[in-house]
């Protein structure tokens, strides 16, 4: 108990340390006493201000955001499937947003201009909630019908595959500068999140990551199996239903505020579990939560790094640097 | 009857799917405030360009860039003022700029040219993907660093361009608006949204000049370098005026098994059609470019004497990629070019940047091909030949 005490201190100190160090590194040069200054006051410059308390601030919560919602949600989706390789986007909800991006990118100067526009700036994250809404509503119908979880998950994988085959399609047939626009919302990017758009980021992914906390007994149940977990009187259909709806919702609004992040959520809820030595929920939660934050945070520090003055794309970043970082601690650990 | 339940709960499904899509349709509408107080007293006359205006009114310069996707709307509104005092009576949901700009940052390549011409690089503070750069200024201000590279025109760097404050920054505009403008927009950057690409007529994108010289109240200069280009640009057209058509064009190239050829409507076809050249898709009236594969482009364009626009540079290139290159008779004949005659070795290409603003040189370009006799004193600009070998 005094040994999780201790990890736990450590990794919020560690979050603390990552949050700071994000609002402290980007690519104006701004000194660590500026940003300071900007962020409790102000450092007498509104340029320093405006970049530190308006673009990095909200790109650092959304960083903490990101990588604690989808490291839950793949825990759910891992214990709900007890497949090690789920993660948040196995119900095909990330390649639901996609899609609807993708139609929102490439049918853009036809017809539907004037819908589109008239939604301005919320367009991208409202077609993208649009497919990831799609996406869980078909998810939904099909496990109000089948009592099964595999197939779930079979089933999950072919909408998302029917998703991204539809994303291809629509973009053999888009021009080169609708292309790139679509491609670049793939690569991922934490800075989109202004803080008129925060409050419907957050409040969505606080209200599904809170929610996951409730669900700790049925979660330890269910690693038992279905089987047995219903002998102790937990309802598998309920449980899988509102488990799927957290996740889908979670992942959908990261997905589309963000664009898509891959990685975090499939490994963390195992580092998080072999940090702990334990598949405890009530250890694991908190423990993914705080991992997949950290990394998502180091992971957006290092994609502010200039490589012949472009920035790198976070969808990369996080499996090219954090591999690396999870292989380490698994080599010196000798196991998951 | 458990068919009959499947079906209800399928319609059930589709219904809500459909209801949530017109809740997420029915968003907030832009109020498309025109704002009209007073009648303007004069406007710049615009002769080819579909896409913007220019109004004078008493104190400021109305411009307005139109939405070629929606009629109802404009793209964008700028009142361009010079005096300090004027800016509180301009509609505040509006652009509001205080003209001459001081510094401009240039997301746009094709401007470089239209602001050499307006004797206004010295503004320019920032640009994109600086590598990419031919105009050989902006390549000298840039490695002396009067010139801020910003990295990916389409991933735009928020941080450097906030220490920069650009009095605006200019960028192409697409149907959707891009979350990285938006972003800029909402840091305060002043956006100056171009969409010379949607014209269709080289005239009409070099008369752009006028839209960019309204910021840096060069209005006179432009409509007087606008109306050289124009005379030159007739001048030529009329040479082939008279001329028999007898040679039919193609264009683009494959890119991953798609062949991307101008639409009827296209700036392309239009500098065809004033070059005195056939084309397959003259009639028809696409402005964008049409996907076709090599199957269609062997029925359609395998009789075309000419191909502008290939991306090979010799034509053992062309064999090693595809030798059913060789079917084509402008292959046959030796008549493809490409048009890389002005480029950098970093991947910097003239004609992607000052051919916009030179209409005249590109038909020269087509016409010294074609019909060489008509200009025997011109060499090529922006085209070249591909290199011949011996492999076909």
């Amino acid at each position: 108990m005094k040994r999780n005490a201790i990890f736990f201190s450590i990794l919020i100190i560690l979050l603390l340390t990552a949050f700071f160090c994000d609002l402290f590194v980007g690519n104006a040069h701004i000194s660590i006493r500026e940003t300071w200054a900007a962020l409790w006051g102000s450092s007498g410059d509104v340029i320093i201000d405006e970049i530190v308390r308006n673009y990095r601030m909200p790109k650092a919560l959304t960083s903490i955001l990101a990588g604690a919602s989808l490291s839950v949600a793949g825990l759910l989706m891992q214990t709900l499937f007890r497949n090690p390789l789920a993660g948040p986007d196995v119900l095909g909800v990330s390649a639901g947003a996609g899609l609807g991006v993708a139609i929102l990118t490439m049918l853009n100067g036809s017809f539907l201009y004037p819908v589109i526009s008239s939604l301005g700036n919320m367009a991208q994250v409202i077609a993208a909630i649009a497919g990831a809404a799609l996406t869980l509503l078909l998810i939904l119908f099909v496990s109000s019908r089948i009592n099964d979880s595999i197939t779930i998950l079979v089933l999950g994988m072919i909408f998302g595959y029917v998703a991204s085959a539809a994303v291809i399609i629509l973009q053999s047939f888009a021009d080169p500068d609708s292309l790139k626009v679509f491609v670049t919302w793939t690569f991922g990017s934490t800075s989109n999140v202004t803080w008129s758009k925060m409050p419907i980021m957050a409040g969505i992914v606080i209200i599904g990551i809170l929610s996951s906390f409730f669900l700790q007994k049925n979660l330890n149940s269910l690693l038992l199996g279905e089987h047995y977990a219903s002998t102790v009187g937990l309802n598998i259909k309920s449980t899988r239903i509102v488990l799927i709806t957290i996740t889908a919702l979670v992942t959908g609004t990261i997905t589309a505020f963000t664009g898509p992040i891959a990685f975090v959520g499939v490994v963390i809820p195992h580092f998080a579990r072999a940090l702990f030595g334990t598949v405890n929920h009530r250890i694991v939660i908190p423990a993914t939560l705080l991992s997949g934050s950290i990394l998502m945070i180091i992971c957006d520090i290092i994609s502010q790094i200039p490589v012949s003055n472009r920035t790198l794309p976070i969808n990369a970043v996080t499996a090219l640097f954090g591999a690396p970082m999870i292989i380490w601690i698994v080599l010196k650990r000798k196991k998951l | 009857m458990n068919r009959l339940r499947i079906k209800n709960n399928a319609i059930t499904l589709f219904f809500s799917i459909f209801v949530f899509l017109i809740i997420g349709c029915t968003g907030k509408q832009k109020s498309s405030n025109s704002s009209s107080e007073g009648q303007p007293h004069s406007s710049t006359t615009i002769k080819y360009a579909k896409g913007f205006r220019i109004e004078h009114f008493d104190g400021y310069t109305r411009l307005t860039i139109l939405n070629p996707w929606n009629n109802s709307a404009p793209y964008q509104t700028y009142n361009l003022y010079k005096d300090h005092a004027e800016k509180n009576n301009l509609p505040s949901n509006e652009i509001n700029l205080q003209i001459p700009l001081k510094s401009i940052v240039v997301n746009t390549f094709a401007y470089f040219d239209f602001l050499d011409r307006l004797g206004q690089l010295d503004k320019i503070t920032g640009t994109t993907d600086g590598f990419r750069v031919y105009n050989p200024k902006i390549l000298r201000r840039i490695a002396k660093d009067s010139i801020a590279d910003l990295g990916d025109p389409f991933k735009i760097n928020l941080e450097k361009t906030l220490v920069l404050q650009p009095n605006a920054i200019l960028t192409s505009a697409y149907a959707q608006r891009d979350q990285y403008s938006e972003r800029l927009v909402q840091a305060g950057i002043p956006v100056i949204y171009n969409l010379e690409w949607m014209e269709n007529s080289p005239l009409a994108r070099a008369e752009w000049i006028k839209m960019i010289a309204v910021f840096f109240d060069k209005e006179v200069e432009a409509d007087s370098i606008f109306d050289q280009v124009e005379k030159r640009y007739l001048e030529v057209k009329d040479k082939v005026d008279g001329v028999e058509k007898k040679y039919s064009v193609m264009a683009g190239d494959n890119f991953q098994g798609t062949w991307y050829v101008p639409g009827g409507r296209s700036f392309n076809a239009c500098l065809f059609r004033d070059a005195n050249l056939d084309y397959y898709y003259e009639d028809d009236d696409n402005s964008g470019s049409i996907g076709l594969d090599i199957e269609t482009i062997l029925t359609q364009f395998g009789k075309a004497d000419y191909w502008f626009g290939c991306t090979a540079d010799s034509y053992e290139e062309l064999n090693q990629k595809d030798p059913k290159y060789r079917l084509l008779k402008s292959v046959k004949g030796k008549h493809v070019f490409n048009n890389k005659n002005r480029v950098t070795s970093s991947g910097g290409n003239d004609f992607f940047e000052s051919a916009i603003a030179n209409p005249d040189l590109i038909l020269s370009d087509l016409i010294k091909a074609v019909y060489p006799e008509l200009l025997p004193q011109y060499h090529f600009t922006y085209i070249k030949p591909l290199k011949t070998d011996n492999a076909l």
